[in-house]
């Protein structure tokens, strides 16, 4: 049964048409998968069923009613948004209710026995073990991202359920469980919304499937009629071949570059391996394996306890993110938006901070060897923007992670880190990003540290994978030579015959 | 801004992506300003000037402008300073408390020791900056949050000031330093001059310098900054020890204006100081804004209190007033960016 039908929606936004005629419904009892690029109109279209943002043109019908004349039933609709906004400070219970009065707690004073065992239901039902009281700062990421969700359904009116990428920072033992979850939901008869670009999830999960190219719907399908090359043609408007690899030409790679040996820090212990300019490294894991930590570590921007880091044979001062940067090391980190960009500044001022000492001279920054700068950085890594004057907050998370690359390329660094680099950037910026560092490493200059949770990216990409788990290094494969299965063994901790220690 | 002589959009954004061309200097500066979020403030100065003139004649002679702007460029110089800690995501409620307690060292020195005045001004300024240092050393290393480190710390400073002065003025301040703040130059009071050299250093430091970059860096985000390797705990603490030199700056010009050193000095430029900087576009959240926002700021908040004296409106309204400014002034912004917004 239909029970959110979107039709004939166009919403613009000055110089662009973020959705143009779009017709959708939703089921109960159904999960309904959307996927497109950045910017195809995703969030928008969301934010347009979650009655958020009015569209120009078209209608929106909630079990039979115009929602724009009668916006209260938009309350029939809850969007679980992908960032966690829970309130950190109070407890499970208090989160899952509030506002108190929506959720059926009518009474001016609210009874804490009533509140608590009333919450200990919904944990249960959603498989958070932890008891009501518990402030929401306190339990884990994963357990997070699911109260998120048990929040936006313990609204009794909740028929239909948004999920926008519920689960970029979960572990795979807790996606499998927030599924489980999922599935309860739509037996229960809910209509669920599912966003993600991980094509895997959609498979795995979704009954249909809207497909979104620039703002427009290029297809519809019910799930089991479509296969996986199809689904990314469509997304992507052109043929990507997954199979294709980028890894760097072996002969790229050269003398050296970093070696790490005993490195001991928070969450990790005894690490040592050793890479060489002109290839790329795979660092593949899951999550909270410790891949993060020992990185930043070795960049300095968390202590270490014991062990040594060389950068072209000579010591690296640990501890020291300045000193790092200065030797040659960089890393660019998983959490874009907190620690990658500087969001206010223009997208010129991003490039350029990593810079200035080369377009400095006796104290002040030139502006014309700053635009000369900024303007190649831009064209040599396809920077696109309306202009470079333009915050970078306003780019699409590809751009971001293109200009933050390009950044960092700008110091001509001898070694870079990049963590999860491809972590909400859509199939095609995904190719882009791939063949770009391909290139940067063939150059010759420097050598590539690449961490991703997605096991058949590294193997297309990395000359060599180093598999983590539980704070060590347990095994080290050549791309070439390994099958996915080999790695993926090792990583959740299953003995394999992969070589320990560096191979020479 | 709109005005500027500039040909509108396209033109300068055909340039940017074409790639070879730069873009016009006139081009750079409407960037800049718009940038600087300092162009609404403008207008919004120059009708408060033109409403200024028309309410009452005397506005404009040469002695209320005078006066206007010898007044204006105290708050300017700590407004100035106070702009480059927000900026950073920081602020200073002990400006005050510093400039007095400079203000009264300083006239300490030349009165009871005889220090040579010039000499004692100087030390009078490296007293501010070390005050500020110790702010940013506590601030930095013990990862103190500024707010309370420095109501704290203002706290302490009054406090210093008051038993070593007894709560009275330093008198018989030496001669020889009071052109320094009743003196002019070319028609322009002495203490503007003064303004005017800060502005040029601080304009040039925030805008045209590494340090100044990295200031805004921090500002928008300390943990990204961290990750660039900028050496954010160095900058934060020397912006620190600036902003406790400008205000001792502005304590000491005052005491050669005054000719006595008053332990009050300083007393309302911690509120108008931050006041000012909010009008002026820079951001409590840090990050965005300029200092020479900042001092747009301070030159509205000196004209309105102005033209409330000239046109005889109670004093006892004038706190009201100022407090109206500032709420306006935010609200502007705030709906200017909702608006923003609305069109991305």
């Amino acid at each position: 049964m239909v029970v959110l039908e979107a039709s004939g929606i166009r919403k613009a936004f000055p110089g662009v048409v973020a959705v143009d005629d779009v017709s959708v419904s939703f089921e109960l009892g159904r999960i309904h998968g959307i996927v497109g690029e950045n910017g195809a109109g995703k969030s928008t279209l969301v934010k347009i069923l979650d009655g958020v943002l009015r569209p120009d043109r078209g209608t929106v019908r909630i079990e039979e009613e115009d929602a724009f004349a009668h916006p209260r039933i938009f309350a029939n609709v809850s969007y679980v948004p992908q960032e966690l906004d829970l309130f950190r400070n109070m407890t499970l219970a208090e989160n899952l209710f509030m506002p108190f009065r929506k959720a059926g707690f009518k009474d001016v004073l609210i009874r804490q026995s009533r509140l608590y065992a009333e919450a200990a239901r919904w944990l249960e039902l959603f498989q958070i073990d932890v008891p009501p009281s518990r402030l929401a700062k306190d339990i884990s990421v994963s357990n997070q991202q699911l109260l998120q969700i048990a929040r936006a359904t313990a609204n009794r009116l909740c028929k239909v359920l948004i999920l926008d990428e519920p689960t970029t920072s979960l572990t795979t033992k807790s996606i499998s469980r927030l599924f489980d979850v999922i599935r309860q939901l739509k037996n229960e008869g809910r209509s669920i919304i599912f966003i993600s670009h991980k094509l895997d999830e959609i498979f795995d999960l979704c009954d249909e499937v809207t497909v979104l190219r620039n703002g427009m719907k290029v297809a519809y399908a019910e799930m089991q009629d479509v296969d996986r090359p199809t689904l990314i043609r469509q997304i992507s408007g052109r043929d990507i071949d997954e199979k294709f690899t980028f890894r760097p030409r072996a002969q790229a790679a050269q003398d050296v570059a970093l070696e790490v040996e005993g490195l001991t820090g928070r969450g990790f212990s005894d690490v040592s391996f050793t890479l060489r300019r002109g290839e790329i490294l795979g660092f593949a894991g899951l999550v909270g394996a410790g891949r993060s930590e020992i990185m930043q570590t070795i960049f300095g921007y968390l202590p270490a306890k014991r062990g040594q880091v060389r950068l072209d044979g000579r010591p690296l001062r640990l501890g020291d993110t300045h000193h790092s940067i200065h030797a040659g090391l960089v890393y660019l980190p998983e959490e874009r938006r907190a620690q990658g960009i500087l969001p206010l500044l223009s997208v010129r001022h991003n490039i350029s901070i990593s810079a200035l000492p080369q377009i400095t001279t006796r104290g002040m920054i030139s502006a014309g060897r700053e635009e000369v700068l900024t303007q190649r950085i831009a064209q040599a890594f396809d920077i696109r923007t309306a202009s470079l004057e333009r915050p970078i907050m306003f780019l699409s998370g590809g751009n971001q992670q293109k200009t933050i690359i390009g950044r960092a390329m700008a110091s001509s660094p001898k070694v870079l880190i990049l963590d999860e680099p491809t972590k909400g950037i859509d199939v095609g910026s995904k190719t882009d990003l791939y063949a770009l560092m391909r290139n940067l490493v063939e150059g010759g200059e420097v050598g590539i540290i690449f961490i991703s949770s997605d096991l058949d990216e590294l193997l297309r990409c990395a000359n060599r994978v180093v598999a983590v788990y539980n704070g060590r290094i347990v095994g080290e494969f050549l791309t070439e030579a390994s099958s996915k299965n080999e790695v993926f063994r090792a990583m959740i901790g299953e003995k394999t015959n992969g070589r320990n220690g560096p191979l020479q | 801004m709109r005005a500027a002589p500039e040909p509108v959009g396209p033109p300068a954004k055909a340039a940017v992506k074409e790639g070879a061309a730069r873009p016009s200097a006139v081009a750079r500066v409407v960037t800049r300003v718009r940038q600087a979020r300092t162009g609404g403030v403008l207008i919004a100065f120059l009708l408060i000037i033109a409403i200024a003139s028309v309410a009452s004649p005397y506005f404009l002679s040469a002695f209320n402008m005078q006066s206007v702007i010898r007044s204006l460029a105290f708050l300017g110089i700590v407004a100035m300073g106070q702009a480059c800690l927000l900026i950073l995501g920081e602020l200073d409620l002990s400006v005050g408390a510093i400039a007095g307690l400079s203000g009264v060292l300083g006239g300490i020195l030349m009165v009871w020791f005889g220090v040579d005045p010039f000499l004692s001004f100087v030390l009078g300024l490296v007293f501010g900056a070390i005050f500020g240092l110790v702010n940013g050393l506590l601030v930095t290393f013990l990862e103190l949050n500024a707010l309370v480190v420095t109501v704290g710390m203002a706290g302490v400073y009054l406090g210093i000031n008051l038993v070593i002065s007894e709560g009275k003025a330093i008198v018989d301040i030496p001669p020889q330093i009071y052109f320094l703040g009743q003196g002019i130059v070319l028609g322009i009071p002495m203490p503007f001059v003064i303004m005017l050299l800060v502005l040029l250093v601080v304009v040039f430091v925030t805008m045209y310098t590494p340090f100044g970059r990295y200031m805004y860096a921090i500002g928008n985000s300390r943990e990204a900054a961290q990750i660039l390797g900028i050496p954010v705990n160095l900058v934060r603490m020397l912006t620190f020890m600036g902003v406790g030199l400008l205000s001792a700056l502005a304590g000491m010009v005052m005491v050669a204006r005054l000719g006595t050193s008053q332990p009050s000095i300083g007393e309302t430029w911690v509120l108008d100081s931050i006041a000012a900087s909010v009008i002026g576009g820079v951001a409590l959240t840090g990050g965005v804004g300029s200092p020479a926002g900042a001092l747009l700021g301070a030159a509205i908040i000196g004209v309105v209190q102005n033209i409330i004296v000239l046109v005889g409106v109670s004093p006892y309204l004038q706190t009201a007033v100022s407090g109206m400014i500032v709420v306006a002034a935010i609200s502007l912004d705030a709906i200017s960016r909702k608006i923003a917004k609305a069109r991305q």
